[in-house]
């Protein structure tokens, strides 16, 4: 700004002298009003208003003042915007608390403004390092924002009034940056207009930050320079505006993008994109890669070995689009996507304990409910409306069937009659969910995808929201009460009828009582469930009654306010004089809604591609925005019109070829993560690899038994996180903890405990050696032995039987050896068959026995048990046991050289069956099984 | 792709600079000046043991006596003198008294938590637990700090952790041994030690096959963190699992006879000389536990004749073995129980007892920059408070950072952003280091 031409300033200088000269005309003067602004569409900025300390202007505490402070960085959290202050001062963090701030200002123990003694104030006295300042010198004797700050003092010091002006917009000029050329510079110019019709060129009080300093940098007077290729956000913030503009540079070279026609909309959008970033998209992946990457990402599920074949032989076009379906269809996909949603609804035994009269189960009923709906692909509103307006009981329920159908979902095994129900009341009963303000976290985390909590204390540094409208937000979750020893007023006798059936006289309390219900619960008694209650501050009858006599009498009569909250971003204030939660529900699914719709597309989008179009998914800001805004736009926009149809959202991205690419990378996009040029490998979730593994290793019967079922697969929930314990493997594979309202409660990162348990986990060792295994079938199949565990019963077993009858061999052999010649005649033919049917028996449990000749004429004592010499296999057998090998762990078949290096592997192995082994080992423990490629 | 950014506007990616150099109340160069002043002076430990005495123990009856208090506080035991002179310790501690000079007692340790979990989360991170935020042990921090070479795990807990890495992340998490060793016996961990029935040839053949197997995304390794990560982390689970080195520091038995004869036979003691063998191969922090301090009847003779020989001979042993093999300088030693007991004796049982008592307790400290054969701090006439400025379990965690040349300051990153100073509100007791 310090180059503006001679011009502007003049004729800013012109304007002044005006301004002096009492010149401006009044209307012109009504038309600043109080904000400040010399004219409504004043051209020169505030520097060159200040250059000199003569204006008269007086500066306006919201527009100038606080944003000055700001950008000197005295709002900063390691300066006066620590919550302690500093040096006795302290302001709001990032601001937009004006009253606070003029409060602190004022206060006179601060001394920071001294009305008497301008000069004096340390407002400048610090800044100007005048008197001592920890935080050095913050401007020059002189300068313009020496001048602002004097000048806003010596006019009195004025603070915002009740109600701070509202910020119409802020518009930036460019509203977006192409730049190719890293020695050029583009200066952004930052507007804001002002509700009151003023607009006013704030760009030397704006707060400038790029999103990505490797792409673009940009100076504290918004100059953008551009470094590396591809795309980033330089964020403006100034007031409580956050403007996004995207900077884009394109990769280079001129080749023509070369890109099949596709009709698909997500690829349409995607190409739009990538060709202003001049990237080449990667080609589609093959088929293999596709079949198991769509059944990790749509059911979490490793494909079984006969699905992958017949999909690979399957030579019809479109049948991609039919595995697609078939795997919306399946209950894989129920499951799996129920344990995600339990993920962002906070599903957690830890936080559950107590909510229901049971001793555990709570956790299960909430999968099975979600799990439920999404079987039955229920419009995601009406899911979450289940949620979130549930109450306790069904329409037209009274508390004992209420008490009775929840007694008995509550039976294990019997959660599917929960599931009926029509509201998932547990949502609100989580210990983490009770206050206000923890709801308002919550709900904008779960819903919304949006972190509000830093609005709890300060201004949201990267979005609209302030304290105010947080504390507003909360208030509208204060009605509503939940907990297990609460039920409405008419029920509370039938409650205590029940206790009493339960404990008889005794009146027991706390942890007894709980113990007697947990006892009840297992018998099958009908237990007293808690109700959800919404206490409404309603005007009282006797209110009323007051009321209608002052009429009668002609007084006025005022009812106490009722309590009211705000819905975020909405003005209209929400009284608390009936349940709110239907008027939050009718602001989620409202089409105008500017979050509800993007953040569930954005889970599900990062679900399918690692990172979501806004990255972290429950990240929305302001100036957090999507990488394709018009893709997350069009999504969100068909997604509402599609009536909120989950199976619609994810067919639509799993069929598109954005979806499909190939892992494989070309020059143009091998840097490009996150435009969805090509596939990124991820790691797959915990409960994903915790299942392949068992699907991988187990035999062909275990194997089906678990696809069928389910139950007990981790992605079904099978294996929650229980209040003291998780499973070890799931634990160190980063399953969702589900306790702190952000979806990095699960991780995906790779480490070494997760490559230490792979390679060596007593587990991973068990499964191998399991003789319902895997390894133990294929063995079996190719007619060698399988290896055996040492620990293993059946193994135990078989070798005591044979020791025994190795013993017993040598007893007889002894006696023999010890008789007379004629005895030994006599009897040699009888031992010699006898010993022959011992070394078939012995053979047979898989020892060895000396020949019979060595054992009656030489001094062999047979001194141990050996294993019966390993039988080489068949080339062939071992081939097909390979190809096996390969499409149970890696969905494929394996390459000429891979069979070839295997095959040699089993045949030098002392023992074929540990040969094999190590294959299937060596498999699990590859990145492609544990990576989405 | 984008990092989480904190309230301030910071990335985390800046953070992590920024926070290695800010400090809490001081700046960068005023710390440096004072440590260049040698007013802190610098730490010099390399690894570290903690020793973790849940129960809370009775500070009175082991080192903070007060002989000359009335009867109802002053308990069974008599005090007597060390090889350092003017410090006295409980009788029923003879072999720690003969090596006071390696360790510095720290009296009229206070805090206000007399629960159990809440006492030892605050001793076991130095901050006072908050509902909202875990913090991390002392493990997790000194593992994301200085990390160690691949085939060495950075964090042991023996047998367990009672601390877990909190916002630091799972990664950082100790490994647990689930057991303690015993005397003479060959001593092994979940994942590491290779299982009955398969040997290093077996192994290492495995890994062979393994790496010609293993090649789908050769050529997608450099551009690809995670695929390069997964690389890592997989030859480092080799090397950790075949290494000689990590199967080696956990098998005791290997420790000459004469060596290991005085670290006694009870697990405790077994225990410490694991650790001593840890950290001697590389582990940058083992944690051990001696439980059983709970004294609320009976104290005296559960003290006498359970715990306090089982301290005695372990931590002197360990005290002893480790400047026998030099590693006392660089092994900073922490032992702290959650809180003290009540001065008064309750009556309990026949021969009393003592409560949670948190007001008044003691932690020792040795090894790296700590001078041994010093107290520190002093409690009142009845050990019910302490006599002058308390000592806080803050400062003690500080200094423990200090001491292991990681700042107390340092700002990490919660996992929702927020920006999170190591130890909120304690000093370097600087006493320690002088």
């Amino acid at each position: 700004m310090k180059n503006r031409t001679n011009p502007l300033a003049l004729m800013a200088f012109v304007l002044i002298l005006q301004h002096i000269a009492g010149q401006v005309d009044a209307a012109e003067r009504v038309k600043t009003g109080s904000s400040g602004t010399l004219r409504s569409e004043s051209p020169e900025t505030i520097d060159v208003r200040y250059q000199s300390y003569n204006s008269k202007e007086l500066p306006d505490f919201q527009k100038h003042v606080i944003p000055l402070l700001g950008k000197l960085g005295c709002n900063g959290r390691s300066c006066h915007g620590s919550f302690q202050g500093r040096g006795g001062f302290q302001l709001s963090l990032f601001g937009y608390d004006f009253k606070a701030d003029h409060l602190a200002l004022l206060d006179e123990s601060s001394g920071r403004v001294d009305l008497d003694d301008v000069d004096e104030s340390l407002l400048l006295a610090k800044p100007l390092d005048a008197d001592f300042h920890e935080g050095g010198q913050r401007f020059k004797d002189g300068s313009w924002k020496h001048h602002v700050l004097k000048s806003w003092i010596s006019n009195g010091a004025i603070g915002t009034g009740s109600v701070p002006h509202t910020l119409k917009r802020l518009e930036i000029q460019p509203s977006q940056i192409e730049l190719s050329n890293p020695s050029k510079v583009v200066s952004l110019r930052v507007l804001a207009h002002w509700k009151d019709g003023s607009t006013e060129d704030v760009t030397i009080l704006s707060r400038f930050q790029s999103n990505d300093e490797a792409i673009a940098t940009v100076s504290d007077v918004g100059e953008v320079s551009i470094g590396e290729s591809g795309d980033t956000h330089v964020v403006v913030s100034y007031d409580n505006a956050v403007v996004a503009v995207p900077v884009i540079r394109p990769y280079p070279g001129r080749s023509k993008i070369q890109v099949d026609q596709s009709s698909h909309p997500i690829d349409r959008l995607v190409m739009q994109k990538l060709r202003k970033l001049n990237i080449q998209p990667s080609a589609r992946c093959t088929d293999a890669e596709f079949v198991r990457r769509v059944s990790l990402d749509i059911a979490g599920i490793l494909p079984a070995p006969d699905v992958v074949e017949s999909f690979l032989k399957d030579k019809s076009p479109s049948k991609r689009e039919r595995l697609i379906d078939s795997l919306l269809e399946s209950d894989g996909y129920a499951a799996w996507w129920a344990t995600r949603f339990s993920d962002w609804t906070g599903n957690s035994d830890e936080q559950l304990s107590n909510a229901l009269p049971v001793r555990s189960g709570a956790t299960r009923l909430w999968h099975e409910w979600l799990r439920n709906r999404i079987a039955a692909n229920v419009p995601y509103d009406q899911i979450v409306e289940g949620i979130v307006t549930a109450e306790s009981r069904n329409a037209n329920e009274s508390y004992l069937e209420y008490c009775e159908a929840m007694s008995a979902a509550c039976q294990p095994g019997k959660e599917s009659q929960f599931a009926k129900r029509e509201g998932l009341p547990l949502f609100w009963a989580r210990r983490n969910f009770q206050t206000p303000e923890d709801r308002a976290i919550g709900f904008s985390y779960t819903f919304l995808g949006v972190r509000i909590e830093c609005a709890q204390c300060h201004k949201h540094p990267f979005d609209k929201w302030s304290k105010d409208d947080f504390e507003n937000f909360a208030k509208l979750f204060s009605p509503i009460r939940v907990n297990q020893n609460l039920v409405s007023n008419e029920a509370k006798k039938d409650r205590e009828q029940l206790i009493t059936q339960i404990t008889g006289d005794k009146k027991l309390k706390g942890a007894d009582l709980r113990r007697a219900l947990y006892d009840a619960a297992k018998r099958g008694d009908t237990l007293p469930f808690g109700e959800l209650l919404v206490t409404t501050s309603q005007i009282s009858d006797r209110q009323k009654r007051a009321m209608a006599l002052a009429k009668k009498q002609g007084r006025t009569f005022t009812a106490p306010a009722v309590p009211t909250g705000k819905i975020l971003g909405q003005l209209e204030p929400i009284e608390l004089d009936h349940d709110p939660r239907k008027d939050l529900m009718d602001w989620l699914r409202s089409p105008d809604n500017p979050y509800f719709a993007k953040a569930i597309i954005n889970r599900v989008w990062a679900n399918y591609f690692g990172i979501g179009l806004v990255d972290p998914t429950d990240d929305m800001n302001l100036a957090n925005p999507p990488s394709n805004e018009p893709l997350i736009e069009f999504l969100a926009e068909k997604f509402i019109e599609q009536g909120f149809d989950l199976k619609w959202l994810h067919r639509t991205i799993v069929t598109s070829d954005t979806y499909q690419r190939s892992v494989v990378t070309n020059a143009t996009n091998v840097q490009d993560l996150t435009n969805f040029s090509h596939h990124i490998p991820r790691r797959l979730p915990a409960e994903v690899i915790y299942d392949a593994v068992v699907l991988a290793t187990g035999s062909d019967i275990q194997a089906a038994r678990l696809r069928d079922e389910l139950d007990s697969m981790a992605i079904a929930d099978g294996k929650p996180k229980r209040r003291n314990q998780q499973d070890f493997a799931l634990e160190i594979f980063g399953q969702s903890t589900r306790e702190s309202n952000c979806d990095c409660d699960r991780s995906n990162s790779p480490s070494l405990l997760q490559a230490v348990y792979l390679r060596n986990d007593e587990e991973m060792h068990n499964r191998l050696l399991d003789s319902k295994g895997w390894v133990a079938q294929a063995c079996k199949e190719a007619g060698i032995e399988a290896p055996k565990n040492i620990k293993d019963a059946s193994f135990r077993t078989a070798y005591n039987r044979a020791n025994s009858l190795r013993k017993q061999i040598l007893a007889n052999v002894g006696r023999y050896k010890q008789a007379t010649k004629t005895q030994q005649n006599k009897r040699r033919s009888q031992l010699e068959s006898e010993l022959r049917r011992s070394k078939i028996k012995l053979e047979s449990l898989g020892f060895q026995m000396p020949s019979v000749l060595a054992l009656l004429e030489t001094d062999d004592d047979w001194d141990s048990l050996e294993r019966a010499l390993p039988k080489m296999a068949d080339i062939g057998d071992l081939e097909s046991l390979i190809d096996q090998a390969y499409l149970r762990v890696l969905c494929r078949y394996p390459e000429s050289d891979e069979k070839k290096i295997s095959l040699e592997y089993i045949q030098d192995s002392e023992n074929p069956g540990e040969g094999v082994m190590s294959l299937l080992w060596a498999l699990v423990n590859t990145k492609e099984f544990i990576v989405s490629h | 792709m984008q990092e989480h950014k904190t309230c301030d506007g910071m990335k985390r990616r800046d953070l992590l600079k920024v926070g290695a150099l800010s400090l809490g109340g001081l700046t960068l160069p005023q710390y440096l000046a004072l440590a260049g002043n040698g007013k802190i002076a610098s730490g010099r430990a390399d690894r570290a043991i903690f020793i973790e005495l849940p129960g809370g123990p009775s500070h009175l009856d082991t080192f903070d006596l007060k002989p000359n208090a009335p009867s109802e506080y002053r308990g069974a035991f008599n005090p007597i003198k060390t090889n350092v002179p003017g410090i006295e310790i409980s009788e029923h501690l003879p072999r720690l008294s003969k090596v006071a000079d390696k360790f510095c007692i720290l009296r009229g340790v206070s805090h206000t938590l007399a629960a159990h979990r809440l006492g030892r989360e605050y001793v076991n991170t130095g901050t006072k637990p908050i509902p909202a935020l875990e913090y991390p042990s002392y493990g997790a921090v000194v593992s994301k700090e200085r990390p160690v070479e691949p085939e060495i795990p950075s964090v042991v807990a023996v047998p367990r952790a009672s601390q877990g890495p909190g916002f630091l992340g799972i990664r950082y998490a100790a490994l647990e041994t689930n057991s303690t060793p015993s005397p003479n016996t060959f001593f092994s961990v979940r994942g590491i030690s290779l299982p009955e029935g398969i040997g290093v040839h077996e192994v290492n053949r495995r890994q062979q096959l393994l790496k010609k197997l293993d090649r789908r995304f050769a050529d997608l390794q450099d551009s690809d963190q995670l695929l390069e990560g997964l690389d890592q982390f997989s030859s480092q689970a080799h090397s950790v699992i075949t290494s000689s080195r990590a199967r080696q520091a956990f098998d005791i038995s290997q420790e000459p006879e004469s060596f290991a004869q005085q670290f006694g036979d009870e697990s405790f003691g077994q225990s410490c000389l694991l650790a001593l063998r840890l950290v001697e191969s590389g582990v940058r922090l083992v944690s051990v536990q001696l439980g059983g301090w709970d004294t609320h009847q009976d104290n005296f003779s559960k003290l006498k004749n359970n715990n306090l020989p089982k301290l005695d001979v372990g931590l002197s042993g360990l005290l002893s073995g480790l400047d026998q093999r030099g590693l006392l300088e660089s092994t900073a030693v922490f032992v702290t129980g959650e809180f003290g007991r009540t001065p008064k004796i309750n009556q309990r049982s026949a021969e009393g007892g003592r409560d949670h008592y948190p007001r008044c307790m003691f932690m020792l400290m040795a090894g790296g920059g700590v001078r041994g054969g010093q107290v520190i701090g002093e409690s009142d006439a009845t050990a019910s408070g302490p006599k002058h400025e308390a000592i806080t379990p803050d400062d003690v965690a500080a200094s423990f950072y200090h001491n292991l040349g990681i700042n107390p300051s340092t700002e990490f990153n919660s996992s929702t952003g927020r920006p999170i100073t190591l130890v909120r509100d304690g000093s370097i007791i600087q006493q320690l280091f002088s």
